[in-house]
């Protein structure tokens, strides 16, 4: 599903250059799912934003979903995000002035679908979240937890291979974050490879597997075929 | 863009509809204020442009003062005439009481029969000429002939004597016999004097520019008698006007010492002093235009600037969750227009009421809808040009500020 290989990436600003990802080399199987964790600063955002199309790297290449994105233009890797990624933020990034329908509608409606295909989509991941009743609340309307389940109506709506979460549970209390869980969890039983960035040690411990990045690097990498257990394997479990 | 794409802007901008709600009413004034407003000027430019049937760009006038006890004005008269039609350059000269296009001159009405009623008379503006006149003046003999240099009256201080000849223009020569031919006709004065048409002019304007019958003008064989001066106008080959007006200033200036010479300048000096009031009101309406147009633009771009910055994250997500750089410029560029479009609809209500009030009070023609079509097409590509550069800025804005603000 992902394979990135000696990847570097590199901040440069006036007064120093930062090394936010040194040689970072990572492969995530379909159907996995995985927790990153590291201390703050290691370069979880850094490497989930290189995955997630969201940013560039310098060098080293990257294969997603077997596409090389090294040379993609700009409007390339806005169709892919689309289409192949589904995005879960620390702070739900829902757009405050649209109700909650026309919030899991922005992807869609960047991706030309018909309105009819595109409703029956949102009504189906906003049950798959628990808030059809709510479609056409305002994001304000809703408590924490049920923004971050909107949030993540949007990113399933679109049936992406992929779904990246950074921090998804950083802004909620221990029940939401809890519950948020659950929703991944159930979502990657469907068969949803997902990536999740978090600081909660409880929360990576339910993940099939737990990667740690430190100083820029995974601490512990191992070429996926030398690893033992068999991903594919965990996936369907 | 179809009407589906339109409405989450729709329903986004109206969620946060005081800033649009400032720029649409400012967009909305600007039009009413910019589509009368060019019209008014279109109509005024169209008045300083009016064909006036003469060659001004050629004309300038000379004036001869004579200031001693033992000036002769004819024989001075004579004499510059005579120097000035040899003057290679020189078209034609003559000397006249008024000139045209200038605010001063002379006018009395005639009638197409003997003791003809008030209200049947006809207004004349009219330049008395020699036979140079009608060549001097550039304009375009449509009938008869012109003047015989022995047709000429000598001064007649009191007007003892009506003028036997007259040229009329078409304007007069509708106005006293309709559509026949005027040419041999006998008009009379208010004495009951009669003078016989032997010409009429194709067009040709009088002194009074905003005088509703300026184009009513007839030329009368007549020396003119009032003051000490003599009034020539004389014109020139095309392009030799200056140096010619220099050269006749110079030598009329020391010919003769019994006399100074004045008013040596270009007939354009006269009209456009005459039109200056039109013009300085049409440089005016055009400046506070385009003021209002910039100050729209300005609104419209700082509105939209301001919603690219507030929604700097939102821009990022969207751009996360698949927009194109091109998705994010049309959506501001449609945010804009609706803004733009709310202001142009009340505007154009506006527009009318304006338009409508300025023709009551003004007497102007109502607003012609040919403007107000071209205003709200203006103001739409001011409003799309104000909000091109903020549209650009925020697709610039990178999809990683979305992982990246807090
Ligand atoms: N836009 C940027 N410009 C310069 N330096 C940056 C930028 N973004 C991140 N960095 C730096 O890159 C390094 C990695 O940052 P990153 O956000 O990936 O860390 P992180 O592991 O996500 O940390 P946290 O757990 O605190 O979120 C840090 O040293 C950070 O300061
Ligand atoms: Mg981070």
């Amino acid at each position: 599903m992902l394979a990135m290989r000696h990847i570097s990436k590199v901040y440069r600003t006036e007064l120093i250059e930062t090394h936010a990802l040194r040689d970072f080399s990572l492969d995530v199987a379909s159907g996995e799912f995985v927790a990153v964790t590291g201390p703050s600063g290691s370069g979880k955002t850094t490497f989930l934003n290189v995955a997630g199309l969201l940013e560039t790297f310098d060098t080293g290449s990257y294969a997603l979903d077997g596409v090389d994105v090294n040379d993609l233009s700009d409007d390339a890797r806005s169709r892919l995000r689309n289409e192949k990624i589904g995005f879960i933020f620390q702070s739900f990034n829902l757009i405050p002035d649209l109700d909650i329908f026309d919030n899991v509608d922005v992807p869609l409606r960047y991706r030309r679908m018909k309105a009819a295909e595109r409703k029956e989509r949102i009504t189906s991941a906003l049950d798959i979240v628990g808030l059809g009743s709510r479609a056409h609340h305002m994001p304000s309307q809703l408590s924490g937890g049920q923004q971050q389940r909107v949030a993540i109506a949007r990113a399933i709506a679109g049936d992406p291979k992929f779904l990246l979460a950074d921090e998804p549970t950083g802004n909620l209390d221990s029940l939401m974050a809890r519950q948020v869980m659950d929703l991944l969890e159930q979502i990657n039983e469907m068969g949803t490879t997902i990536v999740l960035v978090t600081h909660d040690p409880e929360l990576a411990r339910r993940a099939h597997r737990n990667v740690q990045v430190i100083d820029g690097q995974v601490s512990d990498y191992k070429p996926y075929e030398a690893r033992n257990v068999p991903v594919a394997a965990t996936a369907i479990a | 863009m179809v009407m589906s794409d339109i409405r989450p802007v729709l329903s986004a901008l109206l969620r946060n509809r005081t800033g649009a709600i400032l720029v649409s009413l400012q967009v909305a004034i600007a039009l009413a204020v910019l589509v009368n407003a060019i019209y008014i000027v279109k109509q005024r430019v169209d008045l300083i442009g009016r064909p006036t049937g003469m060659d001004v760009a050629n004309m300038f006038t000379v004036v001869s003062s004579g200031f001693t006890q033992d000036h002769d004005r004819l024989a001075t008269a004579r004499n510059d005439l005579a120097w000035l039609r040899a003057q290679p350059g020189v078209v034609a000269a003559t000397r006249t009481n008024a000139i045209p296009l200038s605010g001063g001159g002379s006018s009395t009405t005639i009638g197409s029969q003997p003791d003809t009623p008030n209200d049947k008379n006809v207004a004349i503006n009219y330049f008395e000429v020699d036979e140079g006149g009608l060549e001097t003046f550039g304009v375009k003999l449509a009938a008869g002939r012109n003047f015989r240099a022995e047709e000429i009256m000598p001064p007649d201080p009191n007007s003892t004597k009506a003028p036997p000849t007259a040229i009329i223009t078409k304007s007069v020569a509708r106005a006293l016999f309709g559509s026949e031919d005027a040419v041999g006709k006998v008009v009379y004065d208010s004495l009951n004097r009669p003078t016989t048409i032997v010409g009429v002019i194709d067009h040709m304007h009088g002194s009074w520019v905003t005088w509703d019958k300026v184009d009513q003008v007839a030329l009368l064989p007549v020396t003119p008698s009032f003051g000490g001066d003599n009034l020539y106008i004389v014109r020139t080959a095309p392009g030799l006007r200056d140096e010619t007006l220099r050269k006749v200033e110079e030598y009329l200036s020391t010919s003769d010492s019994t006399r100074m010479i004045r008013g040596v300048r270009p007939l354009e000096y006269y009209r456009d002093r005459s039109y200056l009031s039109d013009r300085n009101m049409a440089i005016f309406l055009v400046s506070i235009t385009a003021l209002l147009a910039g100050v729209t633009a300005l609104g419209i771009f700082a509105l939209a600037t301001f919603n690219v910055s507030i929604r700097t994250r939102q821009i990022g997500t969207r751009r996360a969750i698949g927009a194109r750089r091109a998705d994010i410029v049309r959506y501001f560029l449609v945010e804009n227009w609706l803004v733009t479009t709310g202001g142009v609809l009340l505007g154009v209500a506006l527009a009318f009421g304006v338009g409508y009030w300025l023709s009551t009070q003004y007497e102007l023609p109502r607003l012609d809808l040919y403007y107000l079509l071209a205003g709200v097409l203006l103001l739409w590509a001011l409003g799309q040009a104000a909000a091109w550069q903020p549209s650009r800025r925020a697709a610039r804005i990178s999809p990683s500020v979305a992982t990246r603000t807090v």
